[in-house]
């Protein structure tokens, strides 16, 4: 089967800097250059607050680049783009909604009609494994449970790209292997181009096609790895610790 | 180390507009105050008049006093009864926010009195008191207090039970999860009650001034009004305004002191 | 090292009204031992731990400390969160003394303490400062180092890493080691990261779904510094593993 490779994302030489208050520069991304091929899972991994944040805010066009270009299919990136749907470590549900009213947000908004959104949202609901809990308010559910429902929000919307910001950050370890193996198998059968950004190397090694290792503070391409190990991945195979452990050596420590 | 940074936007016509905002604002309030003096000037002198009747004031005092005596009355007023709100209040406060026996007992009974507007007890304090000092300041203390016990304790209700629980375990009796835990982490609290008191403190006194005193900000608008006299009464009014932003200015810079840790109020 | 115990539990239950959480949960803690707890999540460990620190009573069962019933007033026990507990209105020194203070040590011990564990740790630049200005790491270090200022009979550590990078996380889990060793505490740690229990423990419990029983021990003898790529590391991290995975 043959799967285009063609380029959706091109990121060109960006910069960000930020002041304090005193109006200090903190240059927070420096020179970060990469692009992102269709269908592909590319993870964007770094250590502590490094700016992974910024970098993606400056992607979706929610924030202002002080330098260089971010091209989406050849377009030049100036604010959110409908082709992008995000996923946020915060998870960001509104309480007052239910799962259904929650996950069809993004088509409502457009004006979709309830047919329509809520055929395709309870499709993504019943694809992340949430089939019966659609009129749930989000503080019934578990930690794992509203991460999904973010998943299935981002998808119902119907974008071409999936921005996943840390998703799992706020998880307990073993739920977030839980969602990792949710993750991996949703991505394989509806297949998008993802962004996955983390600060967990086991994680991005687990789930990415390619893996992009920033520096800490400023932000930069430290090195980009193309991981060709079979799925499903086993995190205790030896090949797979050998490339954890280069990477861990490759990682500064953000104290 | 965590430093609050922003996103320092291009100067655009945007932000310059927003930064001359406020000034143009003044200016137009400025314009209209002119062209209302000019339709009646009688009743809306202008504002170089009331300018005017201030410098009067230094020439012929009225009350004896020129214009820092009568900021100094009300303001002295509003002292005594802050100390005294200050003294016996956190401590009150304290009290009632950390025992729920001391709350059972005082706590409604405070609800309900403090739902009476202080200058509903203008009547009752006069008869009692009279019109000198004495009822004026404990018409203030009255509002002020109110506002310092609540905050106060709720500052001490709010306590993080986290904190509490790091104090058992390092196995603190309650004195000292008192002293230790709550009052410190009440302190943006109890200062919050301390800067509210202080700038309801002063527009209460001025109100208890209105109805019987022979010297302040709120007698000189009551003289303004019986003589007639509008300038008077548009100049103390611009001095008060100004008097209350000058406190409302010390009391937060008194806070960003004590409460070095309150990172909404960081200082850089 | 001595064998005697330091730490007995004995027949620990808990009920929650009908709620059946722990049931029957024995087990002793060597002086200056470092065991690790895991289990699946959802298990009841933090009811669990709360029970060791008194901060709950048990149902039944008690929990005895050289011998005598655990009690905060005559025992040290400390016991480390998994949010980050510093006093924000304490800098980082006052902190570490807190413990100290409210056990009423005389100023000279609280110093020299002090002034060890910011060594230590590395602390020394941050020493006047708020905790709000720290990293959420260098904040738990410094409550890390807050519990193991007082020289607890027992140090309780709640999954106090689990918001971190594997880097920082392992960087972490070093320094506890070095407290551990230092001032030769008893320590039990309690974490949902199986990886890390192997790392850290010189034995595992594993704890069963509620109610939770002990369902295994696991002695775990590997040479310090731990390699998670060793052959021998990921076969008891895979054990246990199986032992609990749910997902």
């Amino acid at each position: 089967m043959e799967q285009k490779t063609g380029v959706r994302l091109s990121v060109n030489n960006i910069y960000k800097t930020f002041y304090s208050k005193s109006d200090e520069p903190h240059l927070v991304v420096d020179n970060v250059s990469f692009k992102v091929k269709e269908n592909e899972f590319l993870v964007i991994l770094g250590p502590g607050n490094c700016g992974k944040t910024v970098i993606l805010n400056m992607i979706s066009g929610l924030m202002e680049r002080d330098n260089g270009d971010i091209e989406l299919d050849g377009e030049n990136v100036t604010s959110p783009n409908p082709k992008m749907g995000m996923v946020f470590q915060k998870m960001g549900l509104m309480p007052w909604k239910t799962v259904m009213e929650n996950v069809e947000i993004g088509p409502k908004m457009r004006g979709v009609n309830t047919k329509e959104r809520r055929e395709k949202a309870a499709y993504y609901i019943n694809l992340v494994g949430l089939g019966g809990f659609e009129k749930s308010y989000p503080h019934q559910l578990s930690g794992g449970m509203k991460q999904r429902v973010g998943i299935a929000r981002a998808y119902t919307n119907d974008p071409e790209i999936l921005i996943m910001d840390e998703p799992f950050g706020q998880l307990d370890a073993q739920t977030r292997y839980n969602m990792q193996n949710e993750v991996a198998r949703i991505t394989s059968q509806e297949k998008r181009t993802i962004i996955f950004v983390t600060n967990n190397i086991e994680e991005a090694l687990y789930l990415g096609d390619r893996v992009i290792l920033l520096a800490e503070c400023p932000a930069r391409v430290k090195e980009i790895y193309n991981i060709e190990l079979q799925r499903p991945r086993d995190m205790i195979a030896p090949m797979f610790l050998k490339l954890r452990k280069e990477i861990s050596n490759n990682t500064d420590l953000a104290l | 180390m965590r430093k609050t940074l922003t996103d320092k936007k291009p100067i655009t016509a945007k932000t310059i507009f927003i930064m001359v905002a406020p000034f143009l604002s003044i200016g137009l309030l400025l314009f209209i105050w002119l062209l209302a003096s000019n339709v009646n000037t009688e009743l809306v002198p202008t504002p170089l008049m009331v300018f005017d009747r201030l410098l009067l004031i230094f020439k012929k005092p009225i009350g004896n006093m020129n214009i820092f005596g009568h900021i100094w009355a009300s303001i002295k007023r509003v002292f005594i009864a802050l100390f005294l709100s200050f003294s016996i209040g956190i401590p009150f406060g304290v009290m009632i926010g950390w025992n729920k026996t001391l709350n059972a007992i005082f706590g409604t009974l405070f609800e309900l009195i403090r739902s009476i507007p202080p200058l509903a007890w203008l009547p009752i304090v006069i008869m009692w008191f009279g019109i000198e000092e004495l009822p004026k300041v404990i018409i203030v203390f009255i509002g002020t207090f109110m506002c310092v016990v609540i905050n106060t304790s709720t500052g001490i209700k709010l306590v993080q039970p986290l904190f509490l629980d790091v104090g058992r375990m390092f196995n603190a009796n309650n004195r000292q999860l008192l002293l230790e835990v709550a009052v410190p982490s009440a302190m943006p609290a109890i200062f919050a009650g301390i800067r509210n008191a202080t700038s309801g403190g002063w527009m209460v006194v001025l109100a208890a001034e209105m109805i019987g005193a022979s010297a302040g900000m709120g007698f000189l608008i009551i003289r303004g009004m019986e003589f007639f006299d509008v300038p008077l009464i548009m100049m103390s009014m611009v001095v008060i305004g100004i008097i209350g932003a000058i406190l409302s200015v010390i009391t937060d810079y008194i806070e960003r002191w004590a409460c070095p840790w309150n990172k909404k109020l960081e200082l850089d | 090292m001595s064998n005697k115990n330091k730490i007995e539990v004995k027949n620990l239950t808990k009920y929650f009204d009908k709620l059946h959480v722990l049931d029957d949960v024995s087990f002793n803690v060597r002086k200056g031992e470092f065991l690790c707890v895991v289990g699946p999540t959802g298990c009841g460990k933090t009811t669990f731990l709360n029970l060791l620190t008194r901060l709950i009573p048990p149902t039944s069962g008690d929990l005895f400390i050289d011998g005598t019933p655990a009690d905060p007033k005559v025992h040290n026990l400390a016991f480390v969160f998994q949010e980050p507990s510093a006093m924000p209105w304490l800098t980082v020194e006052k902190n570490l003394e807190f413990g100290l203070k409210i056990k009423g040590m005389p100023k000279d011990v609280i110093k020299e303490r002090v002034e060890r564990i910011i060594k230590l740790l590395g602390l020394e630049e941050f020493r006047n400062k708020y905790p709000h200005l720290l990293s959420v790491s260098s904040e738990q270090r410094t409550v890390v180092g807050r519990a193991f200022a007082i020289f607890p009979d027992l140090l309780l550590m709640d999954e106090p890493y689990g918001q971190m990078d594997i880097k920082m996380r392992y960087y972490l889990e070093d320094e506890v080691i070095k407290l551990w060793k230092e001032f030769d505490s008893t320590v039990v740690f309690i974490t949902h990261n199986i990886e890390e229990a192997v790392y850290l423990a010189e034995r595992i419990l594993i704890l069963s779904n509620k109610p939770a029983t002990i369902k295994e021990e696991v002695i775990v003898d590997l040479p310090r510094p731990r390699d998670f790529t060793d052959p021998k590391f990921t076969e008891i991290r895979r054990h246990i593993t199986e032992q609990i995975k749910w997902w």
